[in-house]
């Protein structure tokens, strides 16, 4: 049986009308419009267009994720689809971004493959690139044949039956980005290949020591730099936060923080986290955390401190980001959002981070 | 130095009342290979299983996985410091049973991450492991053992085991011979880029119980100033494997496939002057200390020209592959570094644990902490039950006699090594 396309489109390519029509809501074809005919001539026998849903960029612009959950997905659903696509939305702002809306509200919902394609600086981009397929375009629609085409080939490949053996140590099938010209999701896989770590890295070497020209096989991120906040000059009015990347977590770990990769934060009440607790950070060995977590971050001195008058106060929340073999980004991303937080509750002067 | 490893095909094995080879197959008498292993008083039993190939068997429990090997035509020379007397490896004759293995698990263990092999199923497409003979050795405690030392007990156990395999495969045909003959001062080297192998063996934040694993000579390296060692010490029993599965075991010092790389080129490309052995180091002091000694070694005494510097499992390793790299461009020796991508979500180049803008050749291992998930129903479970959990750290509750489970690379036996010998990058999708 023909696997089932729907597929997502603007006022304009669903002819409904020009920057006019903008503002128009949502309608629905059961045929193929505009380039969704072309998609379905790309696409084969094996597959089958069963309808068109089209909304107006206007109509989406105020508030993206929310229009595409609540208005589009509900009309996308009774066509049961087996693929989804969007677009394709070239460089256009605000079509960029309801082609991401729609594709992750979809793919969110019914778990199917959903495929957009944009400019790679295009805002839509940045926002759904994680969670979305978006075939790389250039900024003008006379590439619509050739997207087309290439949005296809990567449905083609993603809706397929994958029988041959997996080049991947996950044993997924995950297209090649360069083969398929999609932009790449920040995911990382280990791949086979043909030859071993141990003769890539010789010939390289030697490629360095002869002069020769060599490459990386990884260009890492700069960290930025900073100059260091000025000194706290009255220690005894100043109030102090803990944060830590060293895994503590109520015990039961509610919020499912990973032992490894975590990307997650929490702001924990300090004092019943440190009467019931457990570790969650498969870095080193939490014996010692797990018989008194002061070790990690030392609650008992900065209260006698407080008791004695040398220091204004404690904060009485722990702000714990379980960290072992994480992203660097996403670490900076949480800092600013704990930062935000302290700021907003206005109950702390400095922070001691602490790690493991 | 100049070692001839004499190789003994393996392509079945069997149970018999003589220990012996003939034709491929290594035939066992388990009660005499029992009375080897049961010498220690530690130990209060073993079961002794085979598996091959193809079968659905589930090994479980697993500490260390290491090649049959013995030396030959010399007495008390094997493993020195660990079943032999103290000398120098990697010199005469060594038997070795290529395609063997022997596979040491440990059911009493308090350790919550233990590696598994299975032989058949998906999981046994990803690691060379499976497609070997294996002996499994399941080890029970006496009343006189404790938990720390008894895992060196086993592991000992079992080298000992290999060396009486070995040996029984005396008179057996071999199949072929490799020589691993290297010194600085060959002729044939003289003019060649002098190059080195920074080998971190270890790193101390694996520490189990606060108690270091003995992996050189007999000893334990964390702390322990960076060691100069021939090329051929690695492979023939210098080292040998952690007590516990950290993409890192006895067979794959064995089978360095660094120190084979380098040494298959020394004389043609290279001059294979040497390997500096180190341990990763959790205080800066030491780091600081280990990576100037590394950079004065590498520079002033061995006089290189570049260096690889392998990194061993973890994130903090990194920063000692960091300051000795930088360490070592600063003195004017050339390194290509590893990194070993440690997340599935991110790219490359914000997963890195390092950033010396000195480092300009990095080497991506493949990431040790990728979790497969994988279909197969054993009917057999070595070192463990149905009912022996699985480490998830994603904290899902899982068994051996699921029938799917979702591992991290570095459990599974054999699947990734920290040595170079894997077909492995870890890539952008």
């Amino acid at each position: 049986m023909a696997k089932r396309v729907v597929v997502f489109l603007n006022q304009f390519f669903g002819q409904i009308g020009g920057e006019e029509m903008a503002s128009v809501g949502f309608s629905v074809k059961d045929e193929p419009i505009g380039p969704a005919v072309a998609m379905k001539m790309n696409l084969g026998d094996e597959f089958e267009v069963v309808g068109t849903v089209i909304a107006g960029d206007e109509y989406f612009a105020a508030a993206p994720d929310k229009t595409a959950e609540e208005e589009g997905l509900p009309l996308v659903e009774p066509f049961k689809p087996d693929l989804f696509l969007a677009g394709p939305a070239f460089a256009a702002g605000r079509y960029t971004v309801s082609c991401g809306a729609m594709c992750k509200a979809v793919s969110k919902a019914l778990g199917i493959p959903v495929i957009t394609a944009m400019d790679p600086d295009a805002p839509g981009v940045d926002i759904y690139k994680k969670d979305v397929y978006i075939v790389k375009t250039g900024n003008n629609a006379r590439e619509m044949p050739k997207t087309v085409k290439k949005m296809c080939a990567l449905a083609k490949y993603l809706c397929a039956e994958h029988t041959e053996k997996s080049n991947m140590f996950s044993l997924q099938y995950l297209p090649d980005p360069a083969e398929f010209d999609y932009i790449k999701m920040d995911r990382l896989y280990n791949i086979f290949t043909e030859e071993t770590v141990a003769k890539r890295s010789v010939d390289k070497l030697l490629q360095k020591v002869r002069g020769e020209k060599y490459e990386t096989e990884v260009e890492p991120d700069r960290f930025e730099t900073f100059p260091a906040p000025e000194a706290i000059k009255d220690m005894s009015k100043c109030r102090i936060a803990f944060a830590s990347d060293g895994g503590l977590v109520p015990k039961g770990n509610p919020d499912k923080m990973l032992t490894r990769s975590n990307l997650k934060w929490k702001a924990y009440d300090i004092e019943s986290l440190y009467k019931d607790y457990e570790v969650a950070h498969a870095g080193y060995f939490n014996d010692y955390v797990l018989e008194d977590p002061n070790r990690l971050a030392p609650l008992n001195i900065l209260k006698e401190f407080v008791a004695e008058g040398k220091l204004g106060g404690v904060s009485d929340l722990f702000y714990s980001m379980p960290a072992c073999t994480t992203v660097s980004k996403q670490g900076t991303a949480n800092g600013i959002e704990m930062a935000k937080m302290m700021k907003e509750r206005g109950d702390v002067d400095a922070v001691i981070l602490t790690s493991t | 130095m100049r070692l001839e490893m004499e190789n003994v095909k393996i392509t079945d094995i069997q149970e018999a009342d003589k220990t012996h080879v003939e034709n491929g197959v290594l035939y066992i008498n388990k009660k005499e290979l029992e009375e080897v292993i049961l010498e220690d008083e530690k130990i209060a039993s073993v079961e002794i299983n085979f598996a091959k190939p193809g079968q659905n068997v589930r090994i479980l429990n697993v500490q260390d996985v290491q090649e049959p090997r013995c030396k030959v035509g010399v007495e008390n020379a094997d493993y020195p410091g660990v079943v032999g007397n103290f000398c120098i490896a990697g010199q005469g004759k060594t038997r070795r049973l290529e395609g063997a293995a022997i596979v040491v698990s440990n059911p009493t263990t308090r350790r919550v991450e233990n590696g598994l092999l299975d032989m058949n199923g998906e999981s046994a497409q990803i690691t060379p492991y499976s497609k070997k003979c294996i002996v499994s050795l399941t080890y029970y405690p006496s009343e006189l053992a404790e938990e720390r030392p008894f895992e060196e007990n086993i592991k000992r156990a079992s080298l000992r085991a290999g060396v009486f395999l070995a040996r029984a495969a005396e008179g057996a045909p071999v199949d072929s011979v490799d020589v691993y003959e290297s010194s600085p001062l060959d002729e044939k080297a003289q003019g060649l880029p002098r190059i080195g192998l920074v080998l971190q063996a270890y790193t101390p934040q694996f520490d189990y119980m606060a108690v270091p694993d003995k992996i050189i000579y007999g000893t334990a390296i964390s702390g322990m100033l960076p060691t100069v060692l021939h090329p051929n010490e690695v492979i023939d029993g210098g080292l040998v494997g952690w007590n516990a599965m950290k993409a890192i075991d006895t067979l794959s010092f064995q089978n360095h496939a660094m120190v084979r790389e380098m040494l298959s080129r020394h004389g043609k490309e290279i001059n294979f002057v040497g390997v500096i052995c180190v341990t990763a180091n959790t205080m800066l002091d030491l780091r600081m200390r280990c990576s100037s000694m590394v950079a004065g070694i590498a520079k002033h005494v061995l006089c290189l020209d570049g260096v690889v510097v392998e990194k061993i499992l973890g994130g903090m390793p990194h920063a000692d592959i960091s300051t000795m790299g930088v360490a070592l461009e600063r003195a004017g020796v050339k390194t290509a570094t590893f990194t070993t991508p440690l997340t599935s979500a991110g790219t490359l180049g914000d997963t890195i644990l390092y950033n010396d803008k000195e480092l300009d050749l990095i080497i991506n291992a493949g990431n040790p902490f990728e979790k497969t998930t994988f279909k197969f129903k054993a009917d057999t479970f070595y070192g463990g039950t149905a009912e022996t959990k699985i480490y998830s750290s994603e904290q899902v509750p899982q068994f051996a006699g699921d029938e799917q489970i979702r591992v991290e690379q570095y459990l599974i036996a054999g699947c990734q090594d920290h040595c170079g010998s894997r077909n492995v990058i870890t890539k952008e999708f």
